[in-house]
Parts: C-alpha cells; structure tokens; sequence
C-alpha cells in the first residue's frame, strides 16, 4: 500500500473536537458531504461501538459523488470512507454491505472494501477475492487506460487474501503469479500474503530485497509487509533499511506482536528473543 | 575515527560538498563525512540536513550533532522549524541523545502539544536521558519531577508509539531516582497501568511497561 511516514489527524470540518453523537449527526444528514466524510473517518478512528453507527456507514456505502479534483475530494469519498470505518469497528454486520461494495464499479471502493473484509477476517470474501484476481498480472492487474491503476486494486486484495489466513493450495494459485508483477508494490503484498499464509522463508527473502529498492514508497511497503507477517529474520534489515523511524517502529511492532510462532494466536512473551527486538525500537524513538 | 580537527579549521570544503550534493545518495554520503569530522562549525549545516527530507541522511547528521554535544544545543535550538514536523522530530531527537538540560522546555512543550507523533515520540525519550549529574541535588529533584510530570501527562497520549517511548522515559527516570522517593511511586503506578490487566490496547506498550517495571524490580533487588 502507499504508505505515508505517519498519520497526522485531519482537523475537523468545523475546527472544534466532536463527540459521537455529533458525528453521529453529522453522518445522518446528507447536505454536507465533507461533514459526513469527517464522520465517517472519526466513528473508525475512535473505534466506535454504537448499533447506530454500524447501520449510517452501511447506508452510507451506496453514497455516490463525483471527485473533486480541485477540492481534493475523490470519487465516492463517503462511501470509501465509510467502507474503511466498517474495517476499524469490528462487526460482522457490516460484512455482506462490504461484499455488496467489493462488487461495485468504483475500484476504490472496491478497494477499501477488500482492505476492511481483510481486517474483519470475513471468510465470506475468499471466493469473490480469488474470482477477481484469478485472471492474474495480465488481466486483474493490467493498467486502466489513461490511469495509473490497475483494473482490480490487487495490493488491497492480496493483502485481504493474506489476512484471511486460508492456506489451501488454490488460494496460493491465484496469489503467486502476482509476485512477478511488473510493479514492486504489488510483488511486496503478494509475498506479504504468500509468507502470511505459508511461513516460508523464501517470500520473506523476497521481501527483504525490497528494504533495498532504490525508491522510498517501496522501502516503506516493504517495512509495512514485513511486520505485518511478523517475520522475525527480519529484525536486523529492518534496522538497517533507509526509511523513516516511524516506520520502522510501526514494522517492529509487528514483529513483536504477529511474530511469536511458538505462540500463534497467544499474546507475545517478554523472552529473550522480544526483549531483543524491544531495544531495537528503543534505538529508533 | 578521526582524530578531533583542531577548531581553527573550519570545514569549508565538507560544508560545500554538502551543498552541491545532487543525490539522495550524494547527499548521505556528505553529511556522514561532515558529521564525522566532529566540527562545532558544522552544526547549523548538519541542523539543516534535518529538513531535507532525506531519512539515511538525517540519521547521519542527528549522530553528528549527538557527536558534538552541548556544542550542537544552540544551533538545534535556534533553527527549529516549526513548519516540519518531519525536520523537528530528528531535531528533537538529537537534543534527546544530547541529554543537555537547556533542552528540557522544548522537550516538555513538544511532548505535551507537537501535531507529529514522531516529535513526541523522540521528546518522551529525552525526558528520560536528561544528564543531570552537573546539577545540585536541589536542582537535579526540581527537574526530574517536571519530567515526570511530562511523561505522565504523555501516558494518555492517543498515538501508541508515544506511550510506547513514555514508558521508556519512566523506565530510564525512574532507575535514576531513589525507591525512598514518592515521585518513583507515581511513576510506577503509572507504568503499572501500561502493563497491568487490562492495561494499554497496544500489546507492545504492555510488553515494554512490563520489561521496565521488571528491570525497576531488578535494580530495587541489588
């Protein structure tokens, strides 16, 4: 994914800090979009639990508006917006409004969908994933005309695919003729998939030829992939990797918490190994 | 290393070199040769390779300020841009590395109100390593309680990595105080809150409260 160093938080709309029920209300109306997209973005940020929540942002996937490129307000910015909050909030409620949106014709709905499906584990989204990047690097991920994206969002996709946690053997059919991409951005979510799913060190090699790609968005997809896996080789190139701090910390943090094989699915151990990995980030604050 | 230049030579054609520098890689390898020649007169050059938005150099030139010192505070100081926070996060995390106690307002300040949680990653940290040695005791108390206070307030901060490094700030503050002392009680209460049940959302801020409360423990034992 395009990474940026760190997130700094938007300032609301209206300048002042709001609560829920503001947001709430702000997300009811349908005048303001720009008020609705700043709901969207702050009922996921704050992780939002409300019943009435989940049920504005599934409504508010079937928004529809035009970009702005002047404004800079893309296409459909509350439905994506709303689609990535559903991600953030944890409810399997909202997982057949975000297979409806992953069948939409805006691909970037289509890919904050793939992204939240991906988040909440909705193994509903294996089959219409695979189906989508079935056709592989020629067709799936083929350049738009007169655009700078692909026809599916693949990285989004094979991220989700990864996330999923499905291993059988069809599943890493469709993922692997994408790790020869002509773009390293998308080999990088290909073999972050492939190393989530199988633990085979070979796609995290791959992955750690990437830490020392020539351009910066690269590195820094690397570093996020990396920890994402929480491939523990990694500890060291990670360290050495030309990038922002931040990023490494975010990547390490990974390592920490998704890299304790011994220990899948239990909360990481303060052992030696973790100790070790704890005073890499102390380095990097 | 090399061995110290005498400060008579100033060092013009290193400075120059950084300038004409024409690629990211040209430009890292000028500041490590600028940053190792360990000059007080290549400070305000290494402070502005800190905005360049150039991650392997700023590396360079932060550990080329740490290098030089109390020297480097004036110049990190008086050029702090206040427009990037990018540039203000290396900044801070030099005065961090330096310890030098001129630097603890803007250690405070940036920790409690900078917009980039990487500034306020790299201040926790400094509140931490402050050297005090050079102070009375009087004055060594009066400045380890307003970085305690500091790094409490920044335990509610909203980024993770930001309690991530207010839990190593406490953690190196604490191990400098005496256990007699009430403010390593607050201190403690605050790391326990960190690591305890249900303690921080973010495992790895509970991991690393409990590798300070365990190295406190340690030290209290010895």
């Amino acid at each position: 994914m395009v990474v940026a160093p760190e997130t700094i938080d938007p300032s609301p709309a209206a300048g002042a800090p709001i609560d829920e029920a503001e947001a709430l209300r702000r997300l009811r109306q349908s005048e303001d979009l720009s008020a609705q997209y700043y709901a969207a973005w702050w009922l996921g940020r704050m992780r939002c639990s409300n019943p009435e929540a989940i049920a504005l942002l599934c409504h508010a996937l079937s928004q529809r508006q035009p970009r702005q490129a002047e404004a800079g307000v893309e296409h459909n910015a509350v439905a994506r917006n709303a689609a990535r909050a559903l991600g953030k909030l944890g409810q399997p409620g909202a997982i057949p409004h975000l297979l409806q949106a992953l069948a939409d014709p805006d691909d970037g709905l289509r890919e904050a969908a793939a992204r939240s499906l991906g988040e909440l584990g909705a193994s509903e989204a294996l089959e219409p994933l695979c189906a989508r990047l079935a056709s592989g690097p020629g067709v799936a991920g083929a350049a738009q005309l007169e655009s700078s994206r692909l026809q599916e969002p693949c990285e989004a996709m094979l991220e989700a695919l990864g996330a999923l946690g499905n291993s059988e053997s069809r599943v890493l059919a469709v993922i692997e003729p994408f790790v020869d991409h002509e773009r390293p951005l998308i080999r990088s979510a290909a073999c972050r998939a492939l190393l989530q799913l199988t633990g085979d060190s070979r796609w995290g090699e791959q992955l750690l030829a990437l830490l020392d790609h020539p351009q910066l968005q690269v590195r820094r997809a690397a570093l996020m992939d990396l920890g994402a896996a929480g491939w523990r080789p990694a500890l060291e190139p990670i360290r050495r990797t030309l990038a922002e701090n931040s990023l490494k910390l975010m990547a390490l943090r990974g390592l920490v918490e998704n890299g304790d094989p011994a220990q899948a699915g239990v909360a990481t151990r303060l052992d030696d190994d973790t100790t070790a990995l704890l005073a890499v980030m102390d380095d990097l604050l | 290393m090399p061995s110290p230049t005498p400060a008579a030579t100033e060092p013009t054609e290193l400075i120059e070199a950084l300038r004409e520098a024409d690629s990211s890689m040209g430009l890292l390898l000028a500041t490590r040769r600028l940053a190792e020649a360990c000059h007080p007169g290549a400070a305000t050059s290494l402070v502005e390779v800190l905005g360049f938005n150039n991650p392997g150099a700023a590396v360079a030139a932060v550990d080329g300020l740490i290098a030089l010192g109390e020297q480097a505070v004036e110049p990190l100081l008086a050029n702090l841009d206040g427009h990037n926070y990018g540039a203000r996060a290396w900044a801070v995390r030099a005065l961090a590395g330096i310890g030098d106690v001129r630097g603890l307002e803007l250690l405070e300040s940036a920790l409690a109100c900078d917009i980039g949680p990487s500034v306020r990653r790299a201040a926790a940290r400094g509140l931490g390593q402050l050297q005090l040695s050079a102070l009375s005791q009087s004055e060594q108390a009066r400045v380890r309680q307003r970085c305690l206070e500091a790094l409490l307030a920044g335990a509610g901060d909203g980024e993770w990595v930001v309690r991530y490094a207010v839990a190593t700030g406490l953690e190196q503050l604490l191990l400098g105080m005496e256990k007699t002392d009430g403010a390593q009680t607050e201190g403690l209460g605050a790391l326990q809150a960190f690591a305890g049940d249900p303690g921080d959302d973010t495992p790895v801020v509970r991991l690393r409260a409990e590798l300070a409360l365990e190295r406190l423990a340690d030290q209290a034992r010895n």
